[in-house]
Parts: C-alpha cells; sequence; structure tokens
C-alpha cells in the first residue's frame, strides 16, 4: 500500500476525540462537581469549560445558548431563595414578608454555580462533538439504530421546519392572513400556520417511512459503517479512568463517606 | 405507512427482554421517585445534600433510558420517523413558551401527538427522547426525562380509552395527566437544581416559600397548578390537531384504527 502523501503533517496533528471519550469525560466531570458540592469547584469547572470553549472556536455559539439558559434560572434562583428562604436564620434586610438572609443567598450561589457547571460541561460537549461520528460509534457498539436515526434527524429537521414554517405564513398571508390583534384572532392565525405545517410533516413522514421500510431499516442484523471514526488505547483508557472516578464520587458521596477537604483560610466553599 | 414492515420478527427472546427492560425503567423511576420523598431533606440551610441530587439524577435518567433502549426497537417506522418531528415541535413551542415568562411549558405537544396516533409504548419512548435530544441545546431538561415519559404514556393510554372521542374529555385527560406529572418532576427540580428554571414558576414557589412551605412542597404545590393547566391546553389543542387532519392520514396509524380513537364510524383495518 502506497505511504499517504500527507504523513509528515498527519504524525504532528494530534487524533481526534472520539465521540466516546468526549461524552465520557462531559459525565465523569458532571457527575464529580455534583459529588463535591462546593460553589468554588463549579464555578472553577464552569470558567473552565468556557476556555475549553475559546480554544475549540466554539465560544460564539456556546456562550449565548449559555445565557439564555442561565440567566432566567439565576434571576428566578435569586428571587426564590435570597428573598424567601424561610429556613435562613441570619437575617441581612427584611421588608415584611421579604427576608434576605445569608443561608438564602449561600443556596442560591450554591444552586447556581453548580447547574452553571453543568450546563456548560454539556453545552461544551454538545457543541463540539461531531454528530454523524456520535451515531455512527454507537450504532457499532449495538445502540439501536433507532436512535442514532432519531438524534442525527431531529438536528437537522429543526432549521427546516423553520423555513417551511416562513414559507406557509407568507402563503397564508398572500390568501389574506393578518397576524396581531386579540388572543382570538392570533389563536386562529397560529391555527392556519400550524395544521399545515403538522399536516406536511406527516405526509413527509410517511413518504421517509416507506423509503427506510424498503431499505430494511427495522431489521435486527449489524450494519457495516463506512464512516471511520478512529479511536486509541490512549482514550479507551481514559474513558475507563474517568468512569471509574466519577462511579466511586457518587459511591463515596451517597454513602455518606465523602472526605472532607480542608480549605485555606478557613473559606466554606 | 400502514403498510406491513418487510424485515423479519424479533426472536421470543429479543421481546422477552424488551418487556424486561421497560418494567425495570418503570420500577426504577418509582423507586427513585419514592426514595427521595422519603428522605428529603428537612434542613437546607447549608445546602442540598448532592446524594439526593445524584441519586434523582441517576434514577430517572436510568429509568429513562431503559424504557428508549426498550421501547425503541419495537416502533414501526411509521411511528419512528414521526419522532424527530415531535421533538421538533416539542422544542420550538416550549422554547417559544418559555421566554414569554408565563408559568406554562407547553413542551409536550409533539409526544402527545404521538401518543394519540401511535400508543401509550411510542409516546413514553418520545417523552424520553425529546428529554434526550433536547438537551443538546439546553441541558436542563434532561433531568425531566422521566416526567416527559410519564406525560407520553398517559397521553396514549387517554386515547386508548376513548378520552379522545369528545372534544370536552380530552382536556379533562390532560388535566389529571399533568397533576401526575407534576408530581414526579417536583423532586427533580427540588433536588437537582433547588427550584424552577423559569421566573414565571420561580414567583409561584416564592410566593409559597413565603408562606413557610419546604422546598419540595412549594414546588410540588407550584407544579400542581401550572402543570395540570399546561397539559389540559397540550390535549385540547393536540386534538383540534388530529381533528384538523384528514381522515385518511389519522386512520393510516393502526393504532388509530384498532382502538377506535378517533370519534366517528369505526373503520376495518384494511388488511382484515
Amino acid at each position: 500500500m502506497p505511504a499517504p502523501l500527507n504523513t509528515a503533517a498527519r504524525l504532528k496533528t494530534p487524533a481526534p476525540l472520539n465521540p466516546l471519550t468526549a461524552l465520557a469525560a462531559a459525565v465523569a466531570t458532571a457527575a464529580i462537581t455534583t459529588a463535591v458540592s462546593s460553589w468554588a469547584v463549579s464555578l472553577t469547572v464552569a470558567l473552565g469549560c468556557a476556555a475549553l470553549a475559546v480554544r475549540a472556536g466554539v465560544a460564539g455559539r456556546l456562550a449565548p445558548a449559555a445565557a439564555v439558559i442561565l440567566a432566567p434560572f439565576w434571576l428566578s434562583l435569586l428571587v426564590m431563595h435570597g428573598l424567601f428562604f424561610p429556613e435562613g436564620r441570619t437575617v441581612l434586610a427584611e421588608w415584611g414578608a421579604v427576608r434576605v438572609t445569608a443561608e438564602g443567598l449561600g443556596f442560591a450561589l450554591d444552586m447556581g454555580a453548580r447547574t452553571a457547571a453543568y450546563v456548560m460541561v454539556c453545552l461544551l460537549f454538545s457543541f463540539t462533538v461531531r454528530v454523524p461520528d456520535l451515531v455512527a460509534v454507537m450504532s457499532a457498539r449495538r445502540v439501536p439504530p433507532q436512535f442514532g436515526y432519531v438524534l442525527a434527524s431531529t438536528l437537522t429537521l429543526a432549521p427546516a421546519i423553520t423555513g417551511r414554517l416562513v414559507r406557509i405564513r407568507q402563503a397564508q398571508e398572500s390568501r389574506g392572513l393578518v397576524l396581531g390583534g386579540g388572543p382570538l384572532p392570533r389563536l386562529a392565525a397560529a391555527r392556519l400556520q400550524m395544521l399545515p405545517l403538522v399536516l406536511a410533516l406527516i405526509q413527509d413522514a410517511g413518504e421517509r417511512a416507506q423509503a427506510l421500510e424498503s431499505r430494511g431499516f427495522n431489521g435486527t442484523r449489524a450494519r457495516t459503517s463506512y464512516r471511520d471514526v478512529p479511536d486509541t488505547a490512549a482514550q479507551r483508557g481514559f474513558r475507563v479512568l474517568a468512569l471509574l472516578l466519577a462511579a466511586a464520587a457518587v459511591a463515596l458521596r451517597i454513602s455518606g463517606q465523602w472526605p472532607g477537604i480542608p480549605w485555606p483560610w478557613g473559606v466554606q466553599p | 405507512m400502514s403498510q406491513q414492515s418487510r424485515t423479519l420478527p424479533a426472536p421470543a427472546q429479543a421481546v422477552r427482554n424488551r418487556r424486561l427492560l421497560e418494567a425495570l425503567g418503570a420500577v426504577s423511576i418509582a423507586a427513585t421517585f419514592i426514595f427521595l420523598v422519603l428522605t428529603q431533606p428537612a434542613d437546607i440551610t447549608n445546602g442540598l445534600a448532592s446524594g439526593s441530587t445524584l441519586v434523582a439524577l441517576g434514577g430517572f435518567l436510568l429509568g429513562a433510558i431503559l424504557l428508549i433502549v426498550g421501547v425503541l426497537p419495537t416502533l414501526p417506522t411509521s411511528t419512528l420517523v414521526l419522532i424527530p418531528v415531535a421533538l421538533v415541535l416539542n422544542i420550538a413551542l416550549g422554547q417559544i413558551m418559555g421566554s414569554t415568562g408565563l408559568p406554562f411549558y407547553f413542551d409536550a405537544i409533539g409526544t402527545v401527538l404521538i401518543a394519540v396516533l401511535a400508543g401509550p409504548a411510542a409516546g413514553a419512548a418520545t417523552g424520553a427522547l425529546s428529554s434526550v435530544v433536547w438537551s443538546f441545546i439546553n441541558p436542563t431538561v434532561l433531568p425531566f426525562a422521566a416526567g416527559a415519559a410519564l406525560i407520553g404514556f398517559l397521553a396514549g393510554v387517554a386515547a386508548r380509552y376513548g378520552l379522545f372521542r369528545r372534544f370536552y374529555l380530552a382536556p379533562v385527560a390532560g388535566f389529571v395527566t399533568g397533576i401526575l406529572a407534576g408530581v414526579v418532576s417536583a423532586p427533580i427540580a427540588a433536588f437537582v437544581f433547588g427550584g424552577t428554571s423559569g421566573v414565571g414558576t420561580g414567583a409561584i414557589v416564592s410566593a409559597f416559600r413565603a408562606m413557610g412551605d419546604t422546598l419540595l412542597a412549594a414546588i410540588t404545590k407550584q407544579a400542581l397548578i401550572s402543570d395540570p393547566m399546561d397539559k389540559a391546553i397540550v390535549f385540547a389543542v393536540v386534538a383540534m390537531l388530529v381533528y384538523a387532519l384528514p381522515r385518511r392520514t389519522a386512520l393510516q396509524f393502526p393504532f388509530v384504527r384498532r382502538f377506535n380513537v378517533l370519534a366517528g364510524k369505526k373503520q376495518e383495518t384494511p388488511d382484515a
């Protein structure tokens, strides 16, 4: 077999991350961060994910996606626990039923940081993983092919459906549909857009089903994949280690045997 | 769409294994819920015990994954190709409603639509899958996969027993489904996130907390206000959608034909 022409370049380029390695790293990080249960560790993990997102070139997409999820969540936590926390003892301010307590603010910080770490880890995985590679790897490991179809199909269908909804709206407007007004006209307008959309989607799905059936999609035999997803012994070892560490952390936390960590300067993270 | 599968049927052993997976999934969800309610922490001033969080995440997710693995291979291709459509409807409508600040979700229209057309198992799988796939965009919905599966299952059961044959019964079925779904989802909101993710729902929880309720009690009461109303509206919208579909399209689904899901003259199956 002739040697590839770009061997030198390939030797310098590190092997791309297998989707399962990225998934194992995300699951282990989320589980260990939750088990540690410390706002300082959670914030460190969230910042680490932000740094990795910048390095991977996905920060521009990840930042608004995380902000849309976390901003209302943090606001909700602040109102819920910052202003009303009946278990709180150290009252910082009080206006009638509203009691700002140190314990309530601490609880909001703890839960907000923990959720931020979880969201950042998951979004970093989903924004960096190549879905076709993930589907190919899962199929090779006997995950039902239907799962891969649903995952890949949904992620590619969403933009197409948005485009179709715009075309339906334009077509209905050309027939005299007026958007706006009171609740009832709005409801009627929504119905006039939703019905053609759902009908067309069900019709398309029927045609797709026939095409898939004729190719033996629901068969139980294993299929040959033409997609080669690289994997290395080091990555396989890392996956086992990461999952073992996560399992140990979860077991220690649930059994109540979690070791206390002495923090410098008497900090209570 | 009503054509018979051209592939060989699964062997009996595989069918038994899938039934076992479905049963284990349901047991995992029920056991996790009971454990969380019985062992809820009385004092949360030093933060929630992360053991409860891990049990809630692990137990509910394991149950949802077992349900997906057990149900998905049994679905006919005609139902399977509808699931991505349902997921996109869930995500699009859920995100629109999440941005309004109202204490509703509207993130189950696609799930309920599939359940009415294809039955409880397809509904449960669609609900759980919806949370898993949506978590690629919004990871906070992932822990609610078990609740979403329950909504799909109950919607399918309601369709199976004829509650979509009368338009006024669909919101009633939705109301009851919302009560059960709210009770199951409340421990996840409480123990995994320490509250709800929406500003509107958060305001309702705050009101109950101001009256001295525990976190789980306040979130459960909020869920009992939001979820039944939300699901009643969702079931009514889905009833409107399925009756607006051409009858030929709705009757392409074996579940609709076999259990006479929609009102009107009973249709014989084409291959009978």
